[in-house]
This record gives structure tokens, sequence and C-alpha cells, in this order.
């Protein structure tokens, strides 16, 4: 619907030819990833504002929005209310689901598709897995319940993707009828429009799925696996380095790989330190790392891999790039677009069912709308710093959009706002969304690497 | 989002070329059946080439209707009873004018997915600003006040669009978000209504659904409206061939005037049997006519104008039509302002046909959207952009109206519906692109 097929990109005509070889270094700057370039931190430094000038932005905008918007709820909330570990540790509890989705989202948008379905699927892979573990019925074991409501949605997400990829319908259509209809279907299975399905922590199958977000973590252990974490990622990310430095490869600068190790521990030590702080009452104590924090950790981790590790995931990006270009080099479109809506509905179950547990194990039709689900996960997503227009973007953007938008979300619900309350439900996520697509496209001007007529 | 940047469309790369060597044939696919046909038979033959090429038309969507009429009469017998069709009428109208408003943002090849809510936010307006305790305007002034309002927010949709070049169906979505705030901000409290008959414009919006002409005085409309077409039709066609110029044929120009009178008939007689179960009600109800006039503006607004040539020239090819001279940004808001403002009168049926208007209804006012989107292009418009008519919406209305009447008939339970409708959007979807791939000339 956006792309105009049949024109020329700006700024593309004359690739490779004499334009290509007068191009200034600063040019190439802004397209290498700055380790390539650097030698020493300071050169490194320079590298990287080129590059975040010349729109290449990366995940800074939106640490900088998670800054403004922490400080400025920190001030409007009654009490100063915002920044406390109880709700800290409660915003990231409700951000779950936008997290997953938004990095469910990210590889559909990678591939300059979009996928309006996720939150239709998303909860319907939720009710799936609650319905599946259910004593009077099938009384699936949990780890195969979540496998099977998984594959379910994958195989959602499956046809789908074959609708769009091999008959070129438009992706936003065939994924608006596929909201309609997983919607439809959620409702069928929840038995009507007032059922509901709960799994309880007293029954020892159900109460994995109970506690996937609700668990805790001992504090104790907490402080012990961050520091198994951290030594692991340290060493791996230090040895690595080493090894390319060794072998003269392009190498980022020892100093910087330090840095970066420094940073994950402070960073995992703040998270430990607030989620151990107790935040229970007086009576109940409620203290350590949810479960949830590694269980999205590890979602990130896994589509990190497959998108930056993987042939699948170069020709995701390949595609997303210039899908012609992806296609004379060899690449299967079809399939990799199948395979893309199908990954994206799989994480899109877990989101769903991680959601259920979030809401203490209980799915009604009430639990979540759909329609705004979806919202949330493109606008996570896109304020990420994931482009609609495919080819750029990581699964951490869908992370830190996903606890932007909980973190919104969950302010404007500590505000007193009287009437206006339920208006803004829906008019602050719209507005977010609109300012990221305008930053998306803004940023690509930038770039010269405009969209269309 | 959907289109490849850069592939190029098979068949136009040598098209400087092959045009030249180009059979009839091929050429009769693009060129309407009208322009090279001498007599009724051989106008009937080109027709059906172009049928066979892709070009179907409306073939696909009155074979539709007619599936649909005959499976659920099958169903359940009174599905084609006059009583059922009017209320199956009336329900369409509000699925026709939606449709109708989305086909101006189809034809770009652009999507509003913002129509339902314009609707709903149209429809509590409107209700609102009659509301003898509240600004307490007369009807008409309402309606004119809430149209400009719609009209304004597509306007900087269609904005957004055009001058900043976002996705359309991004832009859309956030605004309907938006929208869905400020319709609850507007309606205020619990509800808003338009049934109290002791004030006058209240009882006029309320008219708009449920108000009928009386039987004779239909009849007398039904002459006067197909007297007045057939005649200038006949008008047309006589001077063209006097000029000279390229003219179906006479037979053709008669038979779709007895087409037009034949349905007419049909619908005045079925609207005037008594349909009351105690008393009389009969007679065609208000809609009927004011869709016809939506339709008609709108066929005049698109076939007739410069900026409906502009319209189809964009959606066809847009880096042709800027080369061309025509303003993108420009006409492209305007296809989002008509969009907006076309929603606007289906808020006003809206708004009468719920008469109380609550917060739950204008959520479901959003899920209207998509039967919009999918009566459009059921009805024959192409998701793809430069191809299709309003008059598309109107039977994809009628198609959607007839599905959601039947499954509601056969006591099916709402969300078996949408995932029904869903069925529909997507099959339309294929046929859709199905049919262009058939096409000669592909995108």
């Amino acid at each position: 619907m956006t792309a105009d097929p049949g024109e020329t990109r700006p700024g593309t005509a004359g690739a490779g030819t004499a334009a290509d070889l007068t191009a200034a270094p600063e040019g190439a700057a802004a397209v290498v990833p700055p380790e390539l370039l650097a030698e020493s931190l300071g050169q490194y430094l320079r590298a990287w504002w080129l590059r975040v000038r010349s729109g290449n932005s990366g995940v800074l905008p939106v640490v900088l929005a998670m800054a403004i918007v922490a400080v400025v709820f920190q001030i409007v909330t009654p009490e100063h209310a915002f920044l406390r570990p109880s709700n800290l540790v409660y915003i990231f509890g409700l951000s779950t689901v936008y997290m997953v989705l938004a990095m469910a989202e990210t590889v559909v948008l990678l591939i300059a598709e979009v996928d309006l379905s996720v939150g239709a699927v998303a909860l319907f892979g939720g009710v799936v897995a609650f319905k599946l573990v259910q004593q009077p019925g099938s009384a699936w074991p949990w780890w195969a319940a979540i496998i099977v409501a998984l594959l379910v949605c994958g195989a959602a997400g499956a046809a789908q993707g074959t609708l769009t990829a091999r008959l070129r319908i438009p992706s936003f259509i065939v994924t608006l009828g596929g909201f309609l209809l997983f919607s439809g279907i959620l409702i069928v299975i929840l038995g009507g429009a007032d059922g509901f399905v709960n799994v309880s922590a007293s029954v020892p199958n159900q109460r994995v799925i109970y506690y996937l977000v609700q668990g805790r973590i001992a504090p104790v252990v907490g402080w012990v696996a961050l520091a198994v974490v951290v030594g692991v990622a340290g060493t791996v990310l230090w040895l690595r380095g080493a090894a390319r430095r060794r072998q003269g490869l392009a190498a980022p600068p020892a100093s910087l790989t330090v840095i970066r190790i420094a940073l994950v521990a402070l960073v995992g030590a703040a998270v430990v330190s607030i989620c151990n702080v107790n935040r229970g009452t007086s009576l109940v104590t409620v203290e350590g790392v949810p479960w949830v924090i590694p269980i999205v950790l590890a979602v990130l981790g896994a589509w990190t891999l497959v998108l930056q590790r993987t042939r699948f995931g170069r020709y995701v990006y390949a595609i997303g790039g210039s899908p012609e270009a992806a296609r004379r080099a060899g690449v299967s479109l079809a399939g990799i677009r199948t395979w893309a809506f199908a990954l994206c509905a799989a994480t899109a179950g877990l989101g769903g069912i991680l959601l259920g547990s979030f809401f203490y194990g209980e799915y009604s039709t009430n639990t979540q709308d759909p329609g705004q689900l979806v919202l949330y996960s493109i606008a996570a997503a896109v304020i990420g710093g994931v482009s609609l227009f495919g080819g750029r973007g990581k699964p951490i953007h869908g992370v830190l959009g996903g606890l932007l938008i909980g973190g919104i979300a969950y302010g404007v619900s500590l505000l007193n706002l009287g009437n206006l309350a339920t208006p803004l439900e829906y008019i602050v996520p719209g507005a977010v969304l609109l300012a990221a697509v305008l930053v998306d496209v803004l940023s690509r001007r930038g770039t010269g690497s405009g969209t269309r007529v | 989002m959907t289109a490849d940047r850069g592939e190029t469309p098979p068949g136009t790369a040598g098209a400087g070329i092959a045009d030249l060597t180009l059979d009839a044939k091929v050429a009769a696919v693009d060129v309407p059946p009208e322009l090279l046909a001498q007599s009724l038979g051989q106008y009937l033959r080109a027709w059906w080439l172009r049928v066979r090429s892709g070009n179907s038309g409306v073939l696909p969507v009155v074979l539709a209707i007619v599936v649909v009429a005959v499976s659920f009469q099958v169903a359940n017998s009174k599905f084609l009873s006059p009583q059922n069709l009017v209320n199956l009428f009336e329900q369409s109208t509000v699925y026709m004018v939606l449709a109708m408003a989305e086909i101006f943002a189809l034809l770009l090849g652009e999507i509003d997915l913002s129509v339902g809510l314009v609707m709903g936010l149209g429809s509590v307006m409107v209700a609102e600003l009659v509301q003898p305790t509240g600004a307490d305007f007369p009807w008409w002034l309402a309606i004119i006040v809430m149209l400009l309002a719609c009209s304004g927010f597509g306007a900087i949709q269609g904005w957004l669009v055009a001058r900043l070049k976002m996705p359309s169906f991004i832009v859309t979505l956030g605004g309907l978000l938006i929208l869905e705030g400020v319709a609850i901000i507007v309606l205020g409290g619990a509800l808003v209504g338009i049934g109290n008959s002791r004030f006058t414009n209240e009882v006029v919006l309320y008219d708009i659904f449920y108000g009928q002409f009386s039987p004779v005085v239909s009849w007398i409309l039904l002459a006067v409206l197909v007297g007045a077409a057939g005649a200038w039709l006949w008008v047309r066609d006589a001077r063209k061939r006097r000029h000279g110029l390229e003219t179906p044929p006479r037979s053709l120009t008669a038979l779709k005037i007895v087409l037009m009178a034949a349905a007419g008939i049909a619908v005045a007689a079925i609207c005037n049997v008594n349909r009351a179960h105690f008393g009389t009600i009969e007679g065609v109800p208000y809609i009927i006519p004011i869709v016809l006039v939506v339709l008609a503006a709108s066929t005049v607004l698109l076939q007739r104008t410069r900026f409906g040539r502009y319209v189809y020239a964009i959606g066809g090819n847009p880096e042709a039509a800027r080369r061309a001279g025509v303003s993108l940004p420009r006409v492209r808001i305007w296809g989002f302002v008509l969009a907006a403002l076309t929603a606007g009168i289906a808020g006003v049926l809206f708004a009468s046909w719920q008469v109380s208007l609550t917060t739950n209804i204008i959520k479901t006012a959003n899920s209207y959207v998509l039967l919009a989107v999918a009566a459009a292009v059921i009805g024959g418009t192409s998701l793809f952009g430069g191809r299709g008519k309003t008059i598309h919406g109107v039977l994809g209305g009628l198609v959607i109206g007839g599905i959601y009447n039947g499954l509601y008939l056969l006591g099916v339970s709402s969300q078996w519906i949408d995932v029904v409708v869903a069925a529909v959007l997507i099959a339309a979807a294929i046929i859709d692109v199905l049919s262009r791939r058939g096409a000669p000339r592909q995108a």
C-alpha cells in the first residue's frame, strides 16, 4: 500500500556507477557500524556520533524517551510514586506482553510487511495453553500445553504468511482478516462473551504457567544468577573481541568491550537490587527478581541470535532492504516471508501466555482488547527504532519500546484524571504511534532513502 | 508495505515496443466495450472478453448476491420475505455508505482504517448537538457542523499521508485510536439518544432511518427518477451519435433503462408491502434515496470531473501522474477528506439506526471498517488502487448486509458472524489479487 511499485528510489538511481566511487567517507561511515572503522574509543565515539547525526540513531531516541517519561511521571504522579521499586517491577510485568509482541512484530516489520493479527493471535495462544492444562479437560503437562499453543499459533501465522507471500495479498488486509478471525475463535473457545478460563497456583501442573510472570527468584539466587550471566556474557564478549583482534579482523577497541561489560553488569545490578527491595506489605514479604525478566531476556537472546547470526536473519534483512536484490541473489522470498509470519505468530502466542499469567492466571473476553494490543505492539516496535519500511531494526528495539509503552500506560493510570481516564487510554497510544512513525519517516528522510513518490 | 519497490511489473518492461505489435484482443481488454461495439451482439462479445481477462466489473458481486440470496433462502424461508428484505436494505445502507467512503481511499492506492470511528464520532456528535439540554442546534446545522468536523479530521490524516509520506494504514490506525478517545469525550456521560418524540430535531434524525414515503409517493418518485435518468441516458447517447462519437448501440441503452426500471419497480414493490406485525408500515424508506444521492454524487465526482480522473491516475501509477503534472499531495488530501466526509454521512445513518449511543456502540463502530473494506473489495474495487467505482460499494454492502442478516436469522452468534466476515474479506482479497493476475496490465 505504501511502496509504489515501479518507481526508482531516490539516491539509488546511479548506484554502482560513478556516484559510489566518489562517495565521501562520511557517507560510508553512516552505513557501516562504527566498530569497523574505529581503532580507539575516541574514534569509536566520533564514528557513532556521525552515524546518529545521519539518521541511524539506533536505541538512542528510545533511551532518551524512557528517561524523559521516567522523570516527567515521577514529577506529576501523586506522591511521586512512579519510580518506586514496586511500581517499576509492576511496569515490567505489564510491559512483558508489549515487549514480546513487539519482538514478534519486529520480524515482520523487518521484511517490510505488517501483522495486525498479533494481538488476537497472542490471546488465542494464551487461551489455548490455558485450556489445555485444565483439570477436567485434557490436562496436558504445562510444557506440552505451551508447545502445542505455540505450534498452533505458528501454523496460524504460516497460513497468513502463505497468503501474503505466495499470492501477494497486502499483509495488512490478510492480517486484518486474521485479526477478526482469531478474535472470533477466541471467544468461541472461551465459551461465549462472558466465558473465562483460569489456571490456579494450587494445582501443581498449572502452577508453572501461573508463576511465569508472578513467580520470584529468591534475592540470593538472583545475585548469583546475575553474577553467572554477567560473567559468561563478559567472557564471551571479551574472547570474541580478542580472537578477532588476534586474527587481524576488524574488532572494536578493547576499552569499548570493557565498557560494554561494565554497562551490562551495572544495569543487571540495578535491576536485581530494585527487584530485591521488599515490595510487599508489612505482613507479607514480596521480594526477588520476577521470573518474567529472565524469560524476556531469553526471548530477546534467541531472537537476536536468529536475526544477527543465522542465514535466515541475513535473508530477512536482505528482503527488507531490497526484495528485488534479495530475489536476484537467490533468496526464496516466499519461503522467508512465510517463516517470518510463522515465527512472529509463535512469539506472539508466548506473549499471550505471559499476559494471562500476568493477570493472575485468568483469561476472559475482557482481559485485553486485541486491537489495542496490536497497536501498542506496533507502536512499541516503531518507537524502539524498528522501521516500518523494512530492513532496519533489532529485537532489542522491541523490548525497549515495549517498556516505554508500558511505562506510559501505567503512568497515565496513576494520574487522577477522572472522566478523561478512559479517552486517554485511546488517545495516548494513538498519539504515541503517530509520533513514532513520524520520527521513523523523518529519520529515513535524513538518510536520503525516501519512501515513495 | 506490500508492493516490492523496484520489481518491474511483468509485461511493462518492453512496453514501448510491445505496444505497437499488440493485437486487437489485448486492446479490447483495456477499452470499455461500448467503444468498440456496433451492435448488442458485438457488445456482449466484447464484454465477455473483458470479463475473461480479469476486468469482470460487477459480475462477481452480482453472482455473490445471488448465491447469498439463494443459500439463505434455502436455509430459512423468511430470508426473502418482503419484511426481511426491507430490513436487510436498511441495515446494508450503513455498510454501503461506509464502503463508498473507503473507496475514495482505495482508488488512490491508500487505505483508511479510521472510517468506522469517523462514523462513530459523527453519530455521537450529531446526537449531542441536537440535544435540547445541550447545544440545541437545528438538525441540519448539527449535520453540517459534524460533516465539517469529520472532513477536518480527514484533512489532517490526508496531510500526514500526502505531505509527510507516512503509510496510510498507520496514520489511520493511530487516527482511529485518537478518534475513539475523542468520541468518548464528546459522549461525556453514559449515553446520548435521539429517540425523544417531543423534540422535532430528534424526530427528523430518527426518521432518516425509520421513516418512509407512503406507497403512492414511492411509486411517483420512482417514475420520476427512472424517467429522468432514462431520458438523460437516451439524450446523451443520441447527442453523441449525432456528433459521430463512439456510442453504445441503441439497443444497449434501451436495455439499461429497462433494467433500471425493473430493479426500481422490484424495490418499490417489496417496500410497499405492509411489513408491520400490528398496524401499517409500508413504503420506501427515506434512506434508500439518500444512498442513491450519495452514490450519484460520488459517481459524478469520480467519473465526470478532472479530480476523478486524477484519482484514477494516481491509483494507477502515481509516478506517471506526477510526471503528467498532477499535484499528488492535493488530490490525496482531498481523497481522505472525501472519505471522512462520506463516513460522516454514514454517521448520520448510524446514529439514526442505533437511536441511543453508548461507549460500547462507539467501540463496535470501529469493527465496521472491516465490513467497509470487505464490501468495497467484494464489490470489485481493487486494494491496489486505480480500479473501482462507488457502485461497487453499494453492491458489496448489500452482500455484507445479506450475510449479516442471514446468519442472524439462522441464530448464529456474533463471534461466528465475525469469523464469516473475516473469511469473506480474505476471499475477496484473493479474488482481487487473482483477477489482477489475469489482467495483462498488472502491478
